[in-house]
């Protein structure tokens, strides 16, 4: 028998014709028994039937692959929904996003009926008649300052009505975003009263703004019927020389141009009674108590009409 | 060639270069096949068992458990073959001789464990004792040496020595890559050499 083991791999090979290799040749490899072969094809045909192979080959595509890269879409779709969610972007896009009670409801069954469609959300519209009105030219006799007065007597009218009809659609987008969102939605109740404390403040305002504009159209007939020429800068009142705060208070003056924050210190550190003096005299001035005082004769770019 | 004059199964496994037509039909369950089959590989395969169990029926049950094989893992095997894949390096010999080792392997720990589990007062009983003493009472000093070895070490003697197949070949045949096999080569020719040594004689 010859030896074809590779030399010098595996140790020593078994050299041919040593006395090793004639022990290991010494016995004979007996042959297959008769009728092996038969043997073998019988219990080939009488075996059982392999199953299919499968469809998919399990070589390419293992199915832990094909979880692991279901797991990490569905994770990643699950980390971004919940990020838009918690930073309000769907809200601003209008997506609803059921809270965790509605959810449940809708699971056990509990679930109101949801609206058919839910509406688009309403956007208030800025009406063409908020523009403001533009003085053409000087106010020189009492016809000119009536037709002055009519035409912002419309402008404020068409403000007022476009101020209700935004607040109305405010209060309808809000309960409809609640309403989609799942969260509690008002009463008709408590709607009805809402709009009633809503009415009763835009009344108050109303009525302050009347107010202050009666004395302030006051001064200005006594203006024209002296024969005073009125101009623009005479009538529009510079946003910041609003009469809220009364002129010629020093303190006063120094406090309006602080910040909220340095306004807040300041008063603070005034003495107490000098504090509330100020403070009541600020009340005073808001509830109309005190009359306005004269507008500033320093026009400002920043202004509009005041009657 | 080997001492008998007949191509060595190291040659028939690597010049077997149309197995896949053979594949393709024992996939398609002829038995015509199979029965090829049995005439190409049957002898060496049963060989080889006989080697590694001195046992011939047992050497025989193996040859024929590892054609079984083939015949339920055709269709498959024809499944990973590329189509019209003549000469795609698929060897139908070495496939078989890999089954045919590890089947032996398989038998003879099974052998071991039971018979040291289930008698483990008897002294000097155990399969391995008695091939020895069997195979000093025929005469035959190969079968006993042979015997002496373990399992692995037995499948390496007989791979490389008695069937002739190269260091490759044997490794991949016992699922090894090759410089394991050559540490276990060499295992078993030092263990060889001693039980030779035991026996009397001289390497």
């Amino acid at each position: 028998m010859t030896n074809v083991n590779e030399q010098g791999r595996g140790g020593d090979p078994i050299m041919p014709g040593s006395a090793l290799a004639r022990a290991l040749s010494g016995d004979v490899v007996p042959s297959l028994s008769p009728g092996f072969g038969d043997r073998v094809i019988a219990a080939a045909e009488a075996h059982t039937a392999p199953l299919p192979a499968l469809r998919r080959s399990p070589g390419r595509w293992s199915g832990w692959k094909t979880g692991r890269r279901f797991a990490v879409g569905v994770t990643g779709v699950f980390v971004l929904a919940s990020a838009a969610a918690a930073t309000g972007l769907l809200q601003q896009l209008a997506i609803p996003v059921p809270s965790a009670k509605a959810v449940w409801a809708s699971i056990a069954g509990t679930a109101q009926a949801a609206p058919a469609a839910p509406p688009a959300p309403v956007v208030a519209e800025i009406p063409a008649t908020l523009a403001k009105v533009e003085n053409d030219g000087s106010i020189d006799t009492p016809e000119e300052l009536g037709v002055a007065f009519r035409r912002v007597d419309e402008v404020r009218q068409g403000r007022r009505a476009e101020r209700a009809q935004i607040i109305n659609q405010r209060i309808a987008s809000e309960i409809e975003r609640r309403r989609i969102a799942g969260l509690k939605v008002p009463t008709p109740q408590e709607e009805a009263r809402l709009r009633e404390r809503i009415a009763a403040a835009e009344a108050r305002r109303q009525q302050l703004a009347d107010e202050r504009i009666a004395a302030r159209r006051e001064a200005i007939q006594r203006k024209v019927d002296s024969g005073e020429a009125l101009t623009r800068e005479g009538v529009v009142v510079p946003l910041r020389a609003r009469p809220t705060i009364p002129e010629g208070s020093p303190d006063f003056e120094r406090l309006r141009r602080m910040s909220p924050q340095q306004r807040r210190a300041a008063l603070q550190a005034m003495p107490r009674e000098e504090r509330r003096a100020l403070v009541e005299e600020y009340r005073a001035r808001r509830s109309g108590a005190v009359p306005a005082p004269a507008p500033s004769p320093s026009p400002s770019a920043d202004s509009s009409p005041a009657v | 060639m080997n001492a008998s004059g007949k191509p060595s199964l190291s040659q028939q496994i690597v010049g077997s270069g149309e197995d896949e037509p053979l594949v393709e039909r024992l996939a398609a369950r002829d038995c015509g096949a199979l029965r090829e089959v049995i005439a190409l590989h049957a002898k060496r395969l049963h060989r080889v068992a006989w080697r590694m169990t001195s046992d011939a029926q047992e050497a025989e049950d193996i040859v024929q458990e590892a054609l079984l094989r083939l015949w339920d893992q055709a269709p498959r095997i024809a499944a990973r073959l590329p189509a019209g894949s003549e000469g795609t390096g698929f060897r139908l010999g070495a496939w078989l001789q890999r089954v045919v080792t590890n089947l032996a392997i398989d038998r003879l720990r099974r052998t071991r464990r039971l018979t040291h589990s289930d008698f483990p007062e008897q002294e000097d009983e155990t399969p391995l004792a008695d091939a020895v003493v069997e195979a000093r009472e025929d005469g035959s000093l190969a079968r006993a040496l042979i015997a002496a070895l373990p399992e692995r070490q037995r499948a390496a003697i007989v791979l490389t020595y008695y069937e002739e197949l190269p260091n490759a070949q044997a490794a991949a045949a016992m699922d090894m890559n090759i410089k394991a096999f050559e540490s276990l080569l060499h295992r078993a020719r030092t263990g060889l050499r001693q039980a030779f040594a035991e026996q009397g004689g001289v390497a």
